[in-house]
């Protein structure tokens, strides 16, 4: 290549053409971002949509067959797996920048009355059935006012990849939602978190997976039930 | 959005701003090349002279002095200078090797750094133009007849050439090799708006007379060839570059000797700067104070801010990945799912980032190669080096706000 030299004076169209060019890389990658985010918030509300229609199938088919087929309802028990995936999904918006604040609120709220739904048909399919079923609600705060909420929420994943047939439902404790509020005043649960409640009794502050394994021995037993069984014992 | 974010949206922007502004200039100028009449050598040639400073450089040194040996150019026009400057091994000695050559003469003096040596040679010549060559470098057989045609423009005061890592051997080398790359870029095209603020040590060459209406050189925070190319900007003269002129100049080969290397640029280029903050802004000195020098200075704290973030983006997963293995145990990942693959709008823009930069280190290559395919190492420039960056840049920014001064060696 050939030399070139040139005198330094400044080329303010030179400089506002850059700016505009540097402009709409960065619209570009905010529009993508945004185009991508937009995509997993319609991508969650199909899921969600999925699983109230689930439920509400259950409900349906649980009230037409009544108590003298349980068996049929445990062994095809269509309680949603796509709850629990559903969770970590809305944990994993919530780190991204760029999503819909409102409609994330929006989406959280919708999810923990799926959970809610979730929780209570599977209560009435046990109550009917002579189920033992576990479960754990976990109420947690992302104030920033909760510091092992962090820890709580690791070691109740960890049970849940231990445990499959676990179900844990996570609720938000600060969501605002008259639903919740309910749930919390049937178990009293104070705002002292992390609380867990398991077996009707409220736990609170940081539990292993050890704890949890002491106080729900029950536990136990779901490490050596098969998956093709009910969901819930 | 988070404080955090705003400022890495602003660093980022002004990046790539800047990486636009020099690719838009390249397009620009890559085409208004000198015409060919006023690239053809002078005739009858100038005398011009070639200073040596020496310290300590006797494992190349030879070399360095049978390259400019080797140049294509008149015997009677060219002197070599070769100043020791107070070396403490046989530099000295090695160097009278060539003292029966009609071109060279060797002065030795008490170490007193490179400027001082610079100026015993500019005393000791008169030719019309004088080159520097550090002795670690060496040169191509034409080049010297490719940068005095660039003289030719008698505003002109200073050329730098092209320069090329020499030989690369271990994996620092390598990545230096791709960063050369990006700076021939830099070279071409500061020099194509007016800009250049360097005239590295391999092979610059120098009006002399203006050098020596500048005073010659001067102690400059052991960054001698910056505040000459400042001092020159300063006066109104410009700063060319002859991609054609090839040198190669060995690199260090350790992280430590490359450390040492980059803290000394880094910090001259720091205080230089606070002695020369009255070109910043200064619309009189055009892209150079308006683009240029702030984008140097901001590229700085740039580098590390991103790495200080980077770090502690990486700090925060490993606790969390060891609180998730402390209280969830270690367990399979499931299976991969599109939904979580990073789509963040930053995440964008540093591919941009990337892609810019690499398109920029193949116009170095194809400026001081001819071939726009970039060296081999340029994925481990692009994963490593801006890690390596801000080790010295950091360790330079503290330096030069506690003048502590920095050695050559």
């Amino acid at each position: 290549m050939e030399p070139v030299v040139n005198t330094r004076t400044a080329r303010w169209g030179s400089y506002i053409v850059a700016f505009l060019i540097t402009a709409i890389i960065f619209a570009t990658a905010v529009y993508a971002s945004n185009y991508f985010n937009n995509k997993r918030i319609a991508d969650v509300q199909a899921t969600q949509d999925n699983i109230s229609i689930d439920i509400l199938s259950l409900e349906t088919q649980f009230d037409l067959l009544a108590e003298h087929s349980c068996e049929d309802i445990s062994e095809n028990s269509v309680l949603s797996t796509e709850i629990q995936p559903l969770a970590s999904r809305l944990s994993y918006l919530e780190t991204q920048q760029g999503v819909n604040q409102d409609e994330l609120t929006r989406l959280k709220r919708y999810y923990t009355l799926l959970q809610i739904k979730d929780l209570l048909l599977m209560q009435q399919v046990a109550n009917k059935c002579n189920l033992k079923p576990v479960n754990i609600l976990y109420f947690y705060s992302n104030k920033g006012d909760c510091t092992d909420c962090e820890k709580q929420g690791y070691a109740l994943t960890g049970l849940s990849e231990k445990y499959p047939t676990l179900r844990v439902y996570s609720f938000d404790y600060n969501i605002g939602l008259a639903a919740l509020q309910t749930l919390v005043d049937i178990h009293d649960v104070k705002n002292q978190l992390p609380a867990l409640v398991i077996n009707n009794k409220v736990y609170y502050g940081l539990h292993t997976m050890d704890d949890i394994e002491k106080i729900a021995p029950a536990l136990l037993k779901l490490a050596t039930s098969t998956a093709t069984s009910t969901k819930v014992r | 959005m988070g404080i955090g974010a705003i400022i890495t949206f602003t660093l980022l922007f002004i990046s790539i701003y800047f990486e636009v502004f020099l690719l838009m200039a390249f397009l620009q100028h890559r085409f208004s090349r000198i015409p060919a009449h006023k690239q053809a050598a002078p005739h009858p040639l100038p005398h011009v002279a070639i200073i040596v400073p020496c310290y300590n450089e006797s494992e190349t040194v030879r070399g360095t002095v049978n390259s400019l040996l080797a140049l294509n150019y008149p015997k009677e026009l060219l002197e070599l200078l070769i100043v020791d400057d107070g070396s403490t091994d046989n530099t000295l000695e090695i160097v009278q090797e060539f003292k029966t050559d009609s071109r060279v003469r060797i002065f030795t003096k008490p170490n007193g750094g490179k400027h001082t040596a610079m100026n015993l040679g500019l005393q000791n010549t008169s030719a019309e133009f004088i080159g520097c060559l550090d002795a670690d470098s060496s040169v191509a057989s034409d080049a010297l007849l490719k940068v005095i045609p660039v003289f030719n423009n008698a505003r002109v005061a200073a050329v730098t050439p092209c320069i090329l890592v020499r030989e690369p051997d271990t994996m620092l080398q390598h990545m230096q090799n791709v960063e050369y790359r990006l700076s021939i870029f830099n070279r071409f095209i500061l020099a194509a708006i007016g800009s250049a603020f360097i005239t590295p040590g391999p092979f610059s060459f120098f009006r002399a007379a203006v050098v020596r209406k500048l005073g010659g050189w001067r102690y400059a925070h052991s960054t001698e060839d910056m505040e000459m190319a400042l001092r020159m900007q300063k006066d109104g003269w410009l700063i060319a570059n002859a991609p054609n002129a090839i040198v190669h100049t060995s690199t260090p080969r350790t992280l430590r000797a490359l450390f040492k290397q980059r803290v000394r640029w880094t910090y001259g280029w720091l205080r230089n700067a606070i002695d020369y903050r009255g070109m910043f802004g200064n619309g009189t000195y055009g892209n150079l104070s308006i683009i240029v020098l702030p984008s140097a200075i901001f590229s700085i704290f740039a580098g590390i801010y991103f790495f200080a973030r980077i770090m502690y983006g990486a700090v925060r997963a490993s606790i969390s990945l060891v609180r998730r293995i402390e209280y969830g145990g270690i367990h399979m990942p499931s299976s991969f799912d599109l939904f979580y693959v990073n789509t963040s709008a930053v995440l964008f823009v540093v591919y941009v980032s990337i892609a810019l930069i690499l398109l920029l280190i193949s116009l170095g290559s194809l400026i001081g190669t001819g071939s726009k395919k970039p060296p081999l190492s340029t994925p481990l420039f692009l994963l490593l080096y801006s890690f390596l960056t801000p080790l010295w840049l950091g360790a330079a920014v503290v330096r030069a706000i506690f003048k502590t001064g920095v050695s050559w060696r």
